[in-house]
């Protein structure tokens, strides 16, 4: 008998190292509600500063910041896909590496990129992909309808919407990744088109949408109130149209909506200085969020550089960091806190002082308004299927939706 | 169709998750590895050699421990979140 | 709660504590500063404590100084002529080596790591003048782990001292060995906290050590891109304005506030810099606070030995260093 694996969950549960390259600040696009506010074409990563990279990262495997049974390679831009023949040097150069020096790492490694799709079925992205096929992960961001894409989504000199130019590369992508899911990200302006555009997605084959709205202090009036409009429709199409039973939306969790213990459930929400970033100059930042490129009014959190290596005193306050003592008494006391998430880049860039101990709140009314929908998905959900008398067979098999840990 | 017809313990689901992941990470490599590079290439050639065999070794092991029904023309298939094997036919 | 105010005569006031004072140019604090300043501490309940540069001020300043119960932290041997004899026995003077007589009850000597350990037995002889010493090592930031047996070897000399003295049947005081002896919860520099700082120019800052970083523009992050404009945390018109100030308390600092090196200084002006959290101690000044309480532990068993002391004192023993390679048990 031929033996093979099956598996969709996600890889190592997250419990693997993370080491981001960011291998180049330019993108084919400018989206509106994109974070990075420094991008630009000069700053691409040199060879020399990768190989260097590797061999520092390599050099210290016994290191307590690096001893994790996994690594994920992961891969950002601007746009990663932009820089397809540097990112093939570094992956043959990893797995060379890792071989060559029995590292542990190479019974245990990803290379994960995050695109916007664009050039995805080009040849050498693809050349790339046959060659690495076992240890990638690829997501490709599409937004929903071609409409709420476009609406933030556009490139950057002509504003002209990207939807037709990624989604004809979505069959190509799912054939490659049937398991792939794709990010979609909500913003003051995308709210009215939350439900078509979920709907849009699964009608695309893509079976997990992660869906958040915007960190950023970017909410209007009222908006709250749209959201959880939006929320319930898309509760109702998902369960009238009886989607639930193979597709998954993130907004969706029975873990969300709950009071938070201050002992218990007092772990940080984020992975800052657990992971480990490199730009084009060879500075090293607890994650990309801390690069200037991606902050507004902050100075860059550099923690090392490829030569020095990591300055241990420079991510110690990220390393202890809990959720109670950077929380606001109104989230210790909330009684919806639970799956309420934070970007630590967004809360050090909107802190009152130079801290990552300053949760950020803007998205307090948007979360509240996510859980009654969410309540109102369950409660409905469940009161179907047991009239149904199916909900034993859903508890069985359900895809259980896990909060997605930055 | 598939069906399952057991189940692994944590330690023995590691151990063929790892040779599962050096067997690929080893075909993967073997793509790129010229044959002038010497060293490295017997290097490959012995491993993959070695991971093969072990790889073999742990279906055979645990077929044998754990008596798992089988089918003609069908497969095992083990999912690594769960421990559970299931036969595909 | 706040209860000093430590007003800076002068931008060449002495350094007291960890941070040097760069500034060169005598800038005095105009006297309806001086004398708002007064006011701001009378009608907060502050104890007053006067930083003195190392030349005599004008005559008119005598008055206003002493219009209220104050503390003088001076330069060694120029003690303040205010006219009046009531000195405090919190009067407190800075040295920079090792000095030959000391007037006030309080000594702060300045030293390096080197310089300390290279007049360590100059150190033990100021430990028999009954005078409180106050040890601060002025290159914390440079400490490295290859000199903790250095420093350890010299508590533990310094600790054969004490002990000498306690069996004579005095009570040196030598903050850093004698003071975790005798706490049972921390008790470090507050900035922010129960001490505020008012600069000659009528701002308040954590500590004067904010006040010489604003001034010399020492930017207060590696990669130098903005200069600290502005560290004040309010002035004597708006009164104090603190950003994030549950972060300067104990209960908001992680690594310390389940921490028992007690006599640890805290200093938000090190974390700054060195870590760029107030409220995060660096790896130099936690490994440095845990030596000096280990030290303090090995002295009060010795002390004990001799016979009854401070019994409801309890120093256990740990295993670490920092404690922040521990934190998961926390």
């Amino acid at each position: 008998m031929t033996k093979i694996k099956d598996s969709n969950e996600p890889w190592k549960g997250g419990m693997a190292k993370n080491i981001t390259f960011i291998v180049t600040k330019d993108c084919q696009l400018a989206c509106k509600y994109c974070y990075l506010v420094g991008k630009n074409v000069k700053e691409r990563m040199p060879w020399e500063v990768a190989k260097t990279f590797i061999d520092y990262v390599l050099d210290h495997e016994t290191d307590p910041d690096f001893a994790y049974e996994s690594v994920v390679w992961d891969f950002i831009g601007g746009e990663p896909f932009l820089e397809i023949e540097l990112i093939d040097k570094i992956c043959d150069y990893i797995k060379t590496e890792l071989f060559r020096r029995n590292h542990h790492w190479f019974n245990s490694y990803r290379f994960s990129f995050s695109t916007n799709g664009i050039n995805y079925h080009e040849k050498a992205v693809q050349d790339f992909i046959k060659k690495n096929r076992e240890h990638l992960s690829i997501g490709i961001t599409i937004d929903g309808t071609e409409k709420k894409h476009d609406l933030n989504r556009v490139y950057k000199i002509t504003e002209k919407g990207s939807y037709k130019d990624v989604v004809k590369n979505i069959p190509l992508w799912l054939e490659q990744f049937p398991f792939g899911g794709t990010k979609v990200t909500i913003s003051s302006a995308d709210i009215p088109y939350i439900t078509e555009s979920v709907l849009h997605l699964y009608g695309l084959g893509i079976h997990e949408v992660n869906i958040n709205v915007v960190f950023e202090d970017v909410w209007q009036e009222g908006d709250d109130l749209k959201f959880e409009e939006q929320l319930m429709q898309l509760a109702d199409a998902i369960i009238d149209g009886g989607y639930y039973q193979d597709y998954s939306c993130s907004f969706f969790s029975e873990l969300i909506g709950k009071p938070m213990d201050p002992e218990r459930d007092n772990q940080n929400w984020c992975g800052a200085g657990k992971m480990l970033s490199v730009d084009a100059a060879g500075n090293l930042y607890p994650c990309t969020r801390f690069a200037q490129y991606s902050l507004r009014d902050k100075d860059a959190w550099i923690i090392g550089n490829i030569k020095d290596g990591i300055d241990k005193n420079k991510i110690r306050s990220f390393l202890t960091l809990d959720r109670v003592t950077q929380s606001p008494q109104k989230c210790l006391e909330c009684e919806v806190a639970s799956g309420c998430a934070w970007c630590q880049g967004e809360n050090y860039d909107a802190a009152q002082t130079h801290t990552v101990f300053q949760r950020a709140t803007a998205i307090c009314l948007m979360h509240k308004a996510r859980v009654r929908a969410n309540n109102y998905y369950w409660n409905k959900l469940y009161r179907k299927l047991e009239l149904e008398d199916l909900r034993e067979q859903y508890e069985a098999n359900k895809r259980e939706v896990k909060p997605e840990i930055c | 169709m598939k069906k399952k017809v057991g189940q692994v313990t944590p330690e023995e689901k590691n151990e063929i998750q790892q040779l599962f992941e050096r067997r690929n990470g080893l075909n993967e490599l073997a793509k790129i590895l010229k044959a002038d590079n010497t060293e490295l290439y017997e290097k490959l050639v012995k491993d993959m050699g070695e991971t093969g065999t072990k790889f073999q070794g742990w279906w055979d092991r645990m077929a044998q421990k754990y008596q798992w029904e089988s089918a003609e023309n069908g497969n095992w298939e083990i999912n690594f979140d769960t421990n559970e094997i299931y036969l595909v036919s | 709660m706040l209860q000093y105010l430590v007003i800076i005569l002068d931008d060449t006031s002495v350094a007291y504590c960890h941070a040097d004072n760069p500034l060169e140019e005598r800038n005095l604090m105009p006297l309806e500063t001086l004398k708002k300043g007064i006011l701001f501490g009378m009608k907060q309940n502050l104890m007053i404590q006067y930083v003195f540069p190392d030349y005599a001020l004008p005559e008119e300043y005598a008055s206003i100084i002493e219009s209220i119960d104050n503390v003088k932290i001076y330069p060694i041997g120029k003690k303040p002529d205010t006219g009046l004899n009531d000195e405090s026995e919190a009067d407190v003077e800075v040295a920079m080596d090792i000095p030959e007589n000391v007037d006030a009850q309080n000594l702060v000597l300045r030293l390096s790591f080197s310089e300390m350990l290279k007049q360590k037995d100059e150190i033990v002889k100021l430990f028999a003048q009954g005078k409180r010493i106050n040890l601060c090592i002025t290159d914390v930031e440079q400490f490295a782990d290859e000199q903790i047996e250095a420093y350890k070897q010299v508590l533990n000399e310094w600790n054969t001292a004490l002990l000498d003295l306690y069996k004579q049947g005095q009570s040196p005081q030598f903050n850093l060995l004698t003071d975790r002896m005798m706490l049972e919860k921390m008790h470090n520099c507050e900035a922010g906290v129960s001490n505020i700082t008012l600069a000659p120019n009528g701002k308040f800052y954590l500590c004067p050590a904010f006040y010489y970083d604003e001034r010399m523009q020492v930017f207060n992050q590696m990669n130098h891109h903005q200069p600290s404009s502005d560290n004040s945390v309010g002035d004597l018109e708006k009164g104090l304005d603190i950003p994030n100030p549950q972060l300067l308390k104990l209960n908001y600092a992680p690594l310390c506030r389940k921490c028992d090196a007690y006599q640890c200084r805290r200093c938000l002006w090190l974390n700054r810099k060195l870590t760029w959290d107030l409220n995060t101690p660096s790896h130099q000044q936690c490994v440095m606070a845990h030596i000096e309480r280990n030290a303090s532990r090995d002295l009060l068993n010795d002390i004990r030995k001799v016979g009854e002391f401070m019994p409801e004192i309890n120093i256990k023993e740990i295993d670490y260093l920092d404690p922040f390679d521990v934190r998961k048990e926390f």
